[in-house]
This record gives structure tokens, sequence and C-alpha cells, in this order.
């Protein structure tokens, strides 16, 4: 049965709903942040990004460590490329998001200036 | 009396101006926006029409009918009667009866999805009468339709068990994933007791058209693996019983549980169909080809046969005769347009319908659009296109933490979704999917989004 891409976002934003509020949030802050560090000009993105990149990396190998038991499974139940693959991608994404998300974050954290 | 203006007569007229505007400006196939988390979409090509449509059920079908045609027509008169508030979620009961999941996440309420604009009567029809396209209610009302869409669901049939009945659920070694979030609590108590006292465990399954047929394979894999899991396998001796000389419709996977089964230690008895309980005794009857068995046990998991409602199943909109008849007076709809063979104004959807293969919430997601589509299509005097093809689908949960996706047609060919996954192979995939995306894919196909 095909699914079309309204369908699929239909399915992950009812995946997502319960925590809409909290992404909202997020989304909301990280653009303030980014604003004003745009017109500020006192931080540097650069190493803000060091951090965020080193955060999501933390995510990501959580993410997948944990799978298996955020899913009630373990790791012997993984079978073939599917299993492994997918539990790779969604940990990497899971870990890119977090980067993502967290970039003005840890720029505002860690990014001041020399001199600043 | 009735509760509609008689007067209303349904006359229908695309609202082509406004189809055309939108078209110009590139929303012909509906606008989707996020919106403080709903994904809305504009009615495109609503149809202005002032027909009275009532929609009998407001279960998985129901609900996601409703929504499509609230969303599909302009100025129409839809009414959806039910008298249940609580809306389940059904394919999560089988993780409630065995321990995974909680009942409170497969409850929820049928007002969240109901579209405002229609009008909900709670309460439930005691008569159809098609002849006069009119529905009575239990409360004595007449309700007069131009179409209707019968979505009543099923009911579980367990007067047809001597000794069954549905208190007996949680007492005496009794399991029935079926029904409930209630039933499926408690026989998760029966399994949980089962699994550490051990002894004799026979599990059935209904004869004839079952609400997802996996559901009675499952709890007994399921149950075996946590036996398995907390080390007490040893002390169980799990015997299927089947009614005839098959596990399950789809030949490959058919053949993949006749191995997994003995594989796994669980026997099977072919040609087993309860007839009876005594629960005091813990004793079990079964109608064999060499007559009645009697076999004695410490837990029991009952899957009576299932039949439409009563209401339904004693109206003119039953088949009258052949095999949909004699398995449970199913409603009689053509198997691809899921309109009913003599009563062209009526319609179908889920798990009531007679037709070869469905009853599950995958069916349903495949059968309302065709249905919906097709009532338009009738709405509008054009040649109804829309087709089912008898999709339907099962994760089919061998354990906790792995599972085979079965998607299959009316060919009982595989038909899946994701190329990706192979439907031969148990994986972890397939659960997570059972486990975590499931419910939202119900949930967006209630909203009529799927
Ligand atoms: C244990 C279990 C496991 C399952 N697992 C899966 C699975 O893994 N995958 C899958 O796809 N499907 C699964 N299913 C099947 C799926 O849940 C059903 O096929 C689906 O819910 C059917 O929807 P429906 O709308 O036809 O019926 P229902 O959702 O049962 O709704 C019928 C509605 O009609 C109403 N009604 C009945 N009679 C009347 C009347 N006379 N007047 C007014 N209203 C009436 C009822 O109150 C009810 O609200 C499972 C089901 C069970 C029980």
């Amino acid at each position: 049965m095909a699914f079309s891409l309204f369908g699929i976002i239909a399915v992950v934003l009812e995946f997502l709903r319960p925590l809409l509020p909290l992404i909202i949030a997020l989304l909301a802050a990280d653009i303030v942040i980014t604003g004003w560090l745009w017109a500020s000009k006192r931080r540097s993105w650069q190493r803000g990004r060091h951090a965020a990149l080193w955060l999501g990396g933390l995510v990501a190998a959580l993410a997948f460590f944990l799978a298996p038991w955020l899913t009630s499974a373990s790791f012997s139940d993984f079978s073939g490329v599917l299993d492994w693959g997918s539990v790779l991608a969604g940990s990497i994404t899971a870990g890119l998001l977090a980067a993502l998300l967290s970039w003005p974050l840890t720029t505002l954290a860690f990014g001041k200036r020399s001199g600043a | 009396m009735s509760d509609h203006d008689p007067g209303r007569h349904a006359s229908t007229q695309v609202d082509d101006g406004r189809r055309r505007l939108l078209k110009a400006i590139g929303l012909g196939s509906g606008l989707a926006v996020v919106s403080g988390g709903a994904l809305l979409s504009t009615p495109a090509q609503a149809l202005r029409t002032s027909a009275r449509i009532v929609i009998v059920g407001a279960g998985a079908a129901g609900v996601a009918a409703a929504n499509r045609l609230a969303r599909a027509l302009d100025g129409a008169r839809i009414t959806i009667i039910d008298s249940r508030q609580r809306h389940l979620y059904q394919p999560g009961l089988t993780l409630v009866a065995t321990g995974i999941w909680k009942p409170s996440k497969v409850i929820d309420s049928n007002a969240r999805y109901l579209p405002r604009s229609i009008d909900w009567l709670q309460d439930s029809v005691a008569e159809f009468d098609p002849e006069a396209s009119r529905v009575l209610t239990a409360s004595g009302r007449s309700v007069d339709y131009d179409y209707l869409l019968v979505t009543t669901g099923l009911k579980v049939d367990y007067d047809a068990v001597a000794g069954m009945h549905p208190d007996l659920i949680g007492r005496e070694g009794i399991a029935c994933v079926y029904d409930t979030p209630e039933h499926a609590e408690r026989s998760w108590s029966m399994i949980d007791e089962y699994v550490g006292s051990g002894g004799v465990g026979l599990f059935t399954r209904g004869p004839g058209g079952i609400k997802c047929a996996g559901a009675p394979l499952k709890v007994a894999m399921l149950t075996e693996d946590l036996a398995r899991e907390r080390g007490s396998r040893q002390s169980l001796q799990m015997v299927y019983n089947s009614p005839g000389d098959g596990l399950f419709s789809q030949p490959d996977m058919d053949q993949f549980l006749k191995r997994e089964f003995p594989d796994r230690g669980i026997r099977i008895n072919w040609h087993h169909r309860l007839i009876g309980i005594e629960p005091e005794l813990r004793r079990a009857s079964f109608a064999t080809p060499e007559g009645t068995q009697r076999i004695d046990y410490d837990f029991i998991h009952v899957v009576p046969p299932m039949r439409a409602p009563d209401a339904l199943a004693r109206s003119p909109l039953a088949w009258q005769d052949g095999p949909f008849a004699a398995d449970g007076d199913w409603l009689e709809v053509d198997q691809f347009s899921m309109q009913h063979r003599r009563y062209p104004n009526v319609f179908g959807a889920g798990d009531c319908v007679g037709t070869p293969i469905g009853k599950t919430a995958a069916s349903v997601k495949a059968q309302v659009p065709v249905a919906v589509n097709n009532l338009i299509d009738a709405l509008r005097d054009r040649e109804m296109k829309a087709s089912y093809n008898g999709y339907t689908s099962c994760p089919l949960i061998t354990g906790r933490g792995r599972g085979i996706l079965v998607e299959f047609d009316y060919a009982l060919n595989m038909v899946p979704s994701f190329p990706f996954i192979n439907p031969y192979r148990e994986h972890w995939v397939p659960w997570v999917m059972k486990d975590r995306m499931l419910l939202p894919a119900y949930n967006a196909m209630l909203r009529g989004r799927i």
C-alpha cells in the first residue's frame, strides 16, 4: 500500500504530536538566539559548531546503544542490513538534529570571541 | 418520526468556481499546513450537496469516513450514530494482554477525532430499513438518509462457546485478547500467572472471519517468548488448537508458522474448534472430526467466533445466503467497490463487511477511501472507479522485539508497502513499527489523512 508524501508527513506529525509544544519551544528559542547572535556579531559560530558536533555525536551514540532498550527489545533481536542500517540511520539523524538544534545554544554558551 | 428534514432532497452541484480558483493557485490536490499541531488540508474539490449521509458506527472505519466525507462535501448533512464515547485502538490490545503496554495507551475519545461539522447521535441502531432508507435507533428515533455507510464492526460471539462469559476473563486461567482493554488487562494477569506457574496452556481460535487473525498467534508466541525470557519455558506445555488445517490465510506465512510453532515447542492440534469450557474444572471441549474431545488446562486463551452485530445480522442488509451469511451474517457488499450489492445507496467498510479477507485496521485504511470515493461518485451520478484490492496487513509479532511485516491482497500475494522490508524474515524494524509507529498511523487514518 503506497503512502503519499502528505500521508508520511501526517504520520510523522501524529508521532510527534505529544512532543510538539517542546519542539516548537525549542525552535522558537533557536530563532530568537540566532537573531540575537547575527545582530550582535560577538560570538563565533565556528566555536559553537564544534561543541554542537560533540553533542550531536553523543546523542547519536546514545541513540544507537539505547535504541533496543527504548523499544523493549535487545540487540539479539536485530538481524540483517535492515535492522542495523535502520538503527544507524536513525541514530545519525537524531545526532544531526541534536547538533543543528543545539548550534545556536552552544554558540551562545561557548562561542565568545576572544577580546569580545 | 424523522429527525431529519424530509424536505431536504439530495441535490448535488460541484463547486466548480472554487475548484478552478484553487487549481489556479496550485492547490488542486489539497494543501497541507502545519498549524498548532494540526495538519489541515483545504477541501480543494468540495462537492456542494444537501445529501443526508448516515454513518452507523464510530470505530476506526466510521471516524475515518466521517473526516473524509466532511472534507470532501460542502453542505451535506452527515450524521454518525454510535453510543460509544471512548475510542479504542484495538491493534494495541495484543500488547496490553502480554504486559508490554498499559491499557491507558489504547483508550482515546471519539470526540477528539470527529469533525465538528457533523452530527453525532449518541445512540445505537436497532433496526436497518433499507427499503425506506431509514434506520431506527435503540431510543426509538428514526433517521432518514440518502446514503448510508455501515461501519458497525463486529460482535465477539462469546455465547457460541458453551460456558463462556466475558466476566470469566481474568479468572480460572481464562484469557481473551479481544474486545476491550479491560479484557486484555485481565488476560495479562492470567498469562503472567501461567508463565510463573506452568502447566497446560491451550490457545484457541474461532473459525471463519475473525478480526486480526494474527492476534491469537501473536498471543501464543509472545507468551512462549516471555516464558523463555523468565526461564520457565520447560514448565509450560503449550498447545495451539486450530479449527481447520491452517494457521494463517497467506500461504507463505502459513508455511512459516507451521515450522515455527513446532520449533518453539508449541504443539498444534488441527481441526480443533473450541465449543465449550467448564471454568471450575478447567476443562475445554473441542469439536474434532473424531467427535468431541475434552482437554484439561491450566490456562486457556479463548477466541470465540465473530459475527456481524445483531442489528445488522438480522437486517436485509446482511448476506442472505452463501458463505458470508453462514459465517457471520456479514454486510453484503461488492468486494471491490464496497457498495451494497442490492441497495445502491448503501456502502460499507471495516470489520462488518463480508469480503474474502480483511478485518484489520490496515484493511480499514484501504477500504474507507474506496467506500467514500465511490459514495461521492454515486452522489454525482458518475461511474464509480475506486476499487479495493483486498489489502490487509499484520505485523506478525513473533517475540518481544521482533516480527514480520505481512501485507497481502485478495490473491494472497504479498504486497509490501516498503520494498526494503523482507516479508519473509523476522526483523526488529516491524516490531518498532508495531510498538511505535502504528498508533500514529492509525490516528492519521482516523483524521482521514492517510
Ligand atoms: C486484539 C486485536 C489485535 C488487532 N491487531 C491488529 C493489527 O495488528 N493490525 C491491524 O491492522 N488490525 C488489527 N486489529 C483489527 C482492527 O483493530 C479492526 O479491524 C478495526 O478496529 C476495525 O474497525 P471498525 O471500524 O470496522 O470496527 P470498530 O473499530 O470495532 O468500531 C465499530 C463501532 O461500531 C459501533 N457499533 C456497533 N454496532 C452498532 C450499532 N448497531 N449502532 C451504532 N453503532 C454500532 C461500535 O460501538 C463501535 O464503536 C486488531 C484487533 C484486535 C481486537
